[in-house]
């Protein structure tokens, strides 16, 4: 696209301020089922997000088909949504950050990955996992290589473009035992294929699905519960959410009024890192504002909400590097998310529990998530601890709390961090008390 | 969009390795999203989604690829990539495109998305003003209407000459959510009605002051809630969207995606019984105006009433056209995609429990003591085990025949193939709910539905210790 000739036809049908962001990506994926190619896919894909100011409003239009119409066709959408705009958000447009910390995240040696190569790879796994694991009926596994690039302008004449790739193994595997069919998902990516583990992801894989089977409900109750590092990493996802000072603002957020108070035990700290070196990477917003890694609660204390231009306009203070499209307007958003981790390992942790649960999984979230007052209810399982080691398998439970509660209840945390495919890194938990659901 | 001989050209190039099916699926999506926050007119979200998505199949070998270029060096290209990944000589060369018959079981004169701005936020105020006026604790009121007119063409090859079917579907979607909050506790209460009609069918038959009321009343109930119990008890479940729990528990592990790969619960079970004998069930995409219905599917199948379960016994499935290979049966017009990006497969469109004999009254006059779930947020599974989840957003104990106390953070869980047997009464109430359901092919546009039923048992997974 030619984005000269936006800024000047914009500029020329009255919008003052304008903002053009312009996303590509080309992906290719395979993926096997039973020792066989199920399917292959190529996508060369791009968007474009264009936004403005008209009549001192702002409005903004997304499309994904870029050509020759396509330039009076954002103007249009620009002006026709900022007739509608009463809210008053975004009122301007960004100048610039002093410094940007870019970074080099895309990796030729991704986009050299050839398919042929990774089809034996996969075939060569399932073969493996087989013969370790002779009750697997079923084997799923797939292979995306992604690289992508965001490209920003606006009006000021503020240019930046991030580029980056990545690649992602994902297994599901099916095991049955007698009439009881498991199954389990396990994952291997990142920025450097050099540094993947296929075989440590299909060793879980067997391990995880093995210790399924037998599974049955516990009795309800409430239990001490380590919560295992990807189901943590799902619950904090939602309290880094409710610090959006957008939710804050409008009322609809626990953690309103707690801005530098307790929120959790301080054994809890969450930070926002936009600058890893992970496929989440970005060293700037949608408004074009340098990112930059930040605490978001230390030691269980709440150190800051997370702002755009408007919602820090708001409050006082500066952006802190969040905004994200979200609809027509400019929301709030986050990059990678680290919980700190220990230097305990899971045995040392939870070696003073007497009887209580370890939830491995949990699925609804989704929908058994208040956001707003952050209760949640889900369906979970795991096992039995005893006497300090996990024991039996439980399936078909709940698990019931309070992010607030969970978070002031937690009593340990241990070494096992790691990053999921959400752009969450947390190790594994220990809540003094949950309420379990089952029998 | 795209020219016939350019369609011709690119189902050559796609079937010049000796693939035996060849589709060029393009559309051309304008959605837009207006939202009034607490009064108050958000930027409307104003989007364009258009592109082409070219799938081969070879027997059960399957390759797709998409693109938002809609050049002919760009069509071409990307077909010749996808023809690359079979070896074989051709099979089959198009030389004609014939138009299929579309059907017009959604016919909209005049699409929201194209109706005038200032109507549509004046039909959104009457909502915010009638759920401003029904309790002083509401601290936040959103009001939101989304409406689509999506441009949809399949062109399919098995043979010299393709079939065209083009296809326009428009679908609007009014939602309403409330947080009410009293110092101590803050809930939700929401309603998300949604239609495949036109602007005046949706003024006439989605009235938003009494929708926001109906949301209102949610979130200030909630407000005295207790934590609800845990355990294994009877639950009723109301209709409409209560069947969520069918679509979730027992409508995915019907979709061929899943049966014809031996991975549900309902793989081989054609012909047996899998509910109790008073439950029988339905997918429609030919309901008209219901949001999950089209006029055609994704791979240019007509829609189709689909019967998946009579008196308890399983008698179809949800069959696309690749997973119906496997299974050696027809597509039944179920292949669904959100949009170019996904390949299609096999979806549910509008799904439902058949209406039975019960008053709904009795239902509940007849429970000594369970759980009443008037409303769920929604739920998953996991096909393969049958394991699923719902969460209830609005929840009462039934204590001796009577609908008592609202209970607050209700998640029920089993096994689909158990609760389809567990189900001991089923209303005369039949109703439908609307949602999105996401899956492999997206996030579309559906109908859950059910009377008021009630399960024997089922565990209930809450706070609020066991339920006395």
């Amino acid at each position: 696209m030619n984005v000269k000739k936006f800024f000047e036809l914009a500029k020329e049908r009255g919008i003052t301020a304008s903002q053009l962001v312009i996303n590509r990506s080309k992906c290719s994926s395979i993926e096997t089922f039973n020792h066989a190619i199920e399917n292959y896919s190529i996508a060369d894909n791009q968007s474009a997000v264009a936004s403005g100011l008209f009549e001192g409003r702002y409005g903004s239009v997304r499309t994904d088909r870029i050509d020759q119409k396509t330039i009076p066709w954002l103007v249009d959408g620009i002006i026709k949504a900022a007739k509608a705009n009463e809210s008053g958000s975004g009122t301007d447009f960004f100048p610039g950050s002093p410094k940007y910390r870019k970074k080099n995240i895309y990796n030729k040696s991704i986009d050299s990955i050839a398919l042929d190569d990774v089809l034996k790879n996969l075939y060569q796994l399932e073969e493996g996992a087989r013969a370790k694991e002779p009750r697997i009926t079923d084997f799923n596994a797939s292979f995306e290589k992604v690289s992508s690039s965001s490209e920003f302008y606006n009006s000021h004449g503020l240019k930046l473009v991030n580029k980056k790739s990545s690649y992602y193994y994902v297994v599901a595997l099916y095991a049955r035992n007698g009439e009881e069919l498991r199954n389990s998902d396990q994952f291997d990516f990142g920025i450097d294929p050099s540094k993947m583990n296929l075989a440590k992801m299909i060793d879980e894989a067997i391990k995880d699905v093995r210790s399924q089977f037998g599974g049955v409900p516990c009795e309800s109750g409430k239990y001490p519960t380590v919560i295992k590092n990807d189901v943590f990493a799902s619950l904090i996802d939602y309290v880094v959410s409710a610090a959006s000072s957008e939710q804050v603002q409008k009322k609809s957020s626990f953690l309103a009024g707690k801005l530098g108070t307790k929120v959790g035990s301080s054994k809890l700290t969450v930070s926002e890192r936009p600058l890893e070196k992970t496929p989440f990477f970005s060293y700037f917003d949608v408004e074009g504002v340098a990112r930059y890694n930040k605490n978001i609660i230390k030691n269980g204390r709440l150190e800051t909400y997370l702002y755009n231009r408007d919602t820090a306009k708001k409050d006082g203070v500066e952006s802190t590097g969040n905004a994200e499209f979200s609809g027509g307007k400019i929301g709030i958003g986050y990059g990678t998310i680290f919980v700190k981790p220990s230097k305990k390992g899971f045995e040392e942790m939870i070696a003073p529990i007497k009887k209580g649960v370890y939830i491995t999984s949990i699925q609804g979230l989704g929908t058994g998530m208040n956001s707003i007052n952050g209760d949640f209810s889900c369906q979970a399982s795991g096992f039995m601890i005893r006497d300090g080691k996990t024991c039996e398998p439980l399936t078909l439970i709940t698990l019931s709390g309070s992010l607030l509660k969970m978070m002031e209840d937690i009593k340990d945390i241990d070494s096992n961090a790691v990053l999921g495919l959400d752009g969450i890194s947390s190790p594994d938990v220990y809540v003094r008390s949950m309420s379990i659901g089952g029998k | 969009m795209i020219s016939r001989s350019l369609l011709i050209a690119a189902l050559n190039e796609a079937l010049s390795t000796g693939g035996d099916y060849a589709e060029i699926f393009y559309e051309d999506t304008d959605s837009e999203s207006l939202l009034l926050d607490n009064g108050k007119s958000e930027p409307p979200a104003l989007s364009k989604t258009s592109g082409v998505g070219i799938r081969i199949l070879k027997g059960l070998g399957s390759v797709y690829g998409t693109t938002s270029d809609f050049s002919k060096k760009s069509l071409l290209s990307l077909a010749a990539d996808l023809a690359k990944s079979f070896e074989g000589e051709r099979t089959i060369k198009v030389e004609t495109i014939s138009k299929a018959r579309v059907g017009k079981v959604n016919r909209v004169p005049d699409p929201v998305i194209e109706a005038p701005l200032e109507e549509k936020l004046a039909y959104l105020r009457k909502g915010y003003e009638a759920a401003k006026e029904y309790d002083e604790r509401l601290v936040r009121i959103m009001a939101s209407l989304s409406s689509t007119k999506s441009v949809r063409n399949v062109v399919s090859a098995s043979g010299p000459n393709a079939i065209e079917s083009d296809n326009v579907e428009c679908r609007v979607r009014l939602s309403i959510s409330c947080v009410a909050s009293d110092g101590k506790s803050t809930e939700t209460g929401r309603m998300g009605p949604g239609l495949a009609c036109g602007w005046k069918e949706c003024q006439a038959k989605n009235d938003p002051a009494e929708i926001a009321r109906k949301a209102a009343k949610k979130a200030i109930t909630m407000l005295s809630a207790k934590e609800c119990p845990s355990g294994r008890y009877p639950v009723i479940i109301a209709n409409g969207w209560g069947g969520v729990l069918f679509h979730e528990s027992c409508g995915h592990p019907l979709e061929a995606s899943a049966t014809s790969r031996n991975l549900s619960i309902f793989s081989n079970c054609i012909g047996k019984q899998i509910a109790s004998p008073i439950v029988s069930a339905f997918d429609d995409g030919t309901i008209g105006g219901a949001f999950g219905s089209s006029n055609v599917d994704d791979e240019g199948v007509g829609t189709h009433k689909n019967q998946l379960i009579k008196d308890g016994i399983c008698v179809g499935y949800l069959v696309d056209r690749l997973n119906g290979r496997r299974l050696n049966m027809e597509p039944n017009g179920t292949s669904r995609r959100q949009s170019y990006r996904y390949a299609p497969t096999s979806r549910m469109s509008n799904t439902y429990i058949a209406a039975g004999k019960d008053d709904p009254q009795d239902i509940v006059k007849d429970t000594k003591l369970g759980i009443y779930v008037a409303d769920f947020g929604g739920g998953s599974v996991d096909p393969s085990t049958g394991e699923f989840n719902f969460s209830a957003c609005e929840a009462y104990i039934v204590r001796d025949g009577k609908i008592a106390e609202p209970v607050k953070g209700c998640t029920l869980i089993g096994r689909g193939d158990e609760v389809l047997m567990n189900i001991d009464r089923v209303g005369n109430d039949l109703d439908l709910g609307q949602g999105y359901c996401g899956a492999a092919s997206g996030s579309i546009p559906v109908c859950v539905g059910q009377p008021t039923i009630r399960l024997k048992e089922i565990t209930v997974g809450g706070r609020g210790g066991k339920l006395e």
